[in-house]
């Protein structure tokens, strides 16, 4: 390689690194998820990730996604969370590759489950002048059939704070957030699921005793 | 300047050795305790965390823990979040028992109830409280030459221990502790911090009538 090349190309690095500096902080949530200390209800359950939960994110909402500066990453955590929590559950838990629509009759599973995040808030140190990171999200479930009737349907709220004054940075504060947000999602979801009237029509009409459900 | 500079250090040397002073009272109310101590059965601290405005530090809780087993290593403090993760999703802010007789209810579901009997779970304790910072005052400024100025601010601890007896499922006593105290840090050239351990001196507190709870050394 002649010297002219090899200025180039270190030229060219030197750009990448620059350019690579100037985007987003970005936080990919990550976290340890325990399954749920849980009697699993008798069934098979379907689940449907749709793209919009398992590449779901925030940003800075006064900004553009490109113009924030920072970006969390939660669909990774979200789905596996819930994966684990549902596994948890239910005796099978079969993780859907399409969505549940008309005309559709495998795989054999009682019904499918599908998870949306509807809103997320958050509370930063610059927002609230206090060393608190919050998350709150509210999620919306459909519970349908393989073929896509629905069964029921309703919404959720989960919350996470953490001080900074106990972490070293404040992508780390971000990120522990986020997973006590999750882990309060999974623990208001399987603390309450049967306890919903038309989830607890649906259970009776797949046999479930009774004495299964959470008291 | 150079000796100048070997005297400040000296100074602040010396005044690193020190610590500010904290006051510190406890109040206890325990009933029931065991008369032998606790045995082979297991004691878990938990800290509270429901609240909007603040929540007990997890190191608080730790803190606690560790000054049992140093003082008496036969009794067997289960790790916080070992035992968070053992009964997901049972003892998170959302779903954790705030009363004794909720424990029954817990009970009633096998997984637990089996889980429990494994741990040896007889006593567990909540922790409820934190370490707040007030009162500051002073300044400092830096330059390359070092940092001049002096600065103080105040901590104030409470904290709040309430044992629960698993088996009974009963509430079987309560401590109280809060410090406060005032640190300093004087700079010339070389800040030097002079930190009053509150919440360190809280631990101790609290952890000293835990002690004499549980153990049947003390």
């Amino acid at each position: 390689m002649t010297s002219v090349n090899r200025r180039r190309w270190l030229f060219a690095l030197l750009m990448l690194v620059a350019l690579a500096g100037c985007g987003p902080n970005r936080v990919i949530v990550d976290g340890n998820f325990p399954p749920p200390l849980i009697e699993p209800l008798p069934l098979t359950l379907g689940v449907w990730f749709g793209d919009d939960f398992a590449r779901h994110e925030f940003f800075d909402g006064t900004k553009s996604r490109d113009e924030s500066s920072w970006v969390v990453n939660t669909g990774a955590a979200q789905v596996q969370m819930w994966d684990g929590l549902l596994t948890g559950m239910f005796d099978q838990v079969i993780v859907l590759n399409d969505q549940p629509e008309a005309g559709r009759s495998s795989p054999a599973v009682a019904a499918v489950l599908i998870p949306h995040v509807e809103e997320l808030q958050y509370a930063i140190p610059e927002h609230t002048q206090i060393k608190v990171y919050e998350i709150w999200m509210r999620y919306r479930f459909e519970l349908v059939t393989i073929d896509g009737q629905p069964i029921a349907e309703w919404t959720m709220s989960s919350y996470g704070k953490t001080p900074t004054a106990f972490l070293q940075s404040d992508q780390e504060a971000v990120n522990l957030a986020a997973v006590m947000a999750l882990r309060d999602a999974g623990a208001n979801f399987s603390s309450h699921f049967t306890q919903f009237p038309a989830v607890q029509d649906w259970l009776r009409e797949q046999g479930v005793p009774a004495d299964t459900m959470t008291p | 300047m150079n000796t100048f500079f070997l005297r400040a250090l000296a100074v602040s040397g010396l005044m690193s050795l020190t610590t500010a002073c904290v006051t510190s009272t406890v109040d206890e109310m325990t009933f029931n305790e065991p008369t032998e101590g606790i045995g082979d059965s297991s004691v878990v601290i938990l800290g509270r965390r429901h609240s909007s405005d603040y929540e007990t530090e997890p190191d608080f809780v730790t803190c606690v823990g560790d000054h049992i087993t140093s003082h008496d290593d036969s009794i067997r403090v289960i790790d916080e979040l070992e035992f968070l993760n053992a009964l997901y999703p049972w003892f998170e802010p959302r779903t954790a028992p705030l009363y004794p007789k909720n424990i029954e209810q817990l009970l009633q579901q096998k997984p637990v109830a089996e889980k429990m009997l494994a741990l040896k779970l007889e006593y567990l304790i909540w922790l409820d409280g934190s370490t707040v910072r007030s009162d500051g005052a002073g300044s400092m400024a830096c330059s390359f030459n070092g940092c001049f100025g002096f600065g103080t601010w105040s901590h104030d601890a409470n904290y709040e221990a309430t044992i629960w007896d698993f088996t009974d499922q009963a509430e079987v006593g309560q401590v109280n502790t809060s410090a406060s105290g005032q640190s300093y840090m004087p700079a010339v050239i070389i800040p030097i911090p002079i930190i009053a351990p509150v919440q360190g001196a809280a631990c101790d507190g609290i952890g000293d009538q835990l002690l004499e709870f549980l153990s049947s050394e003390y």
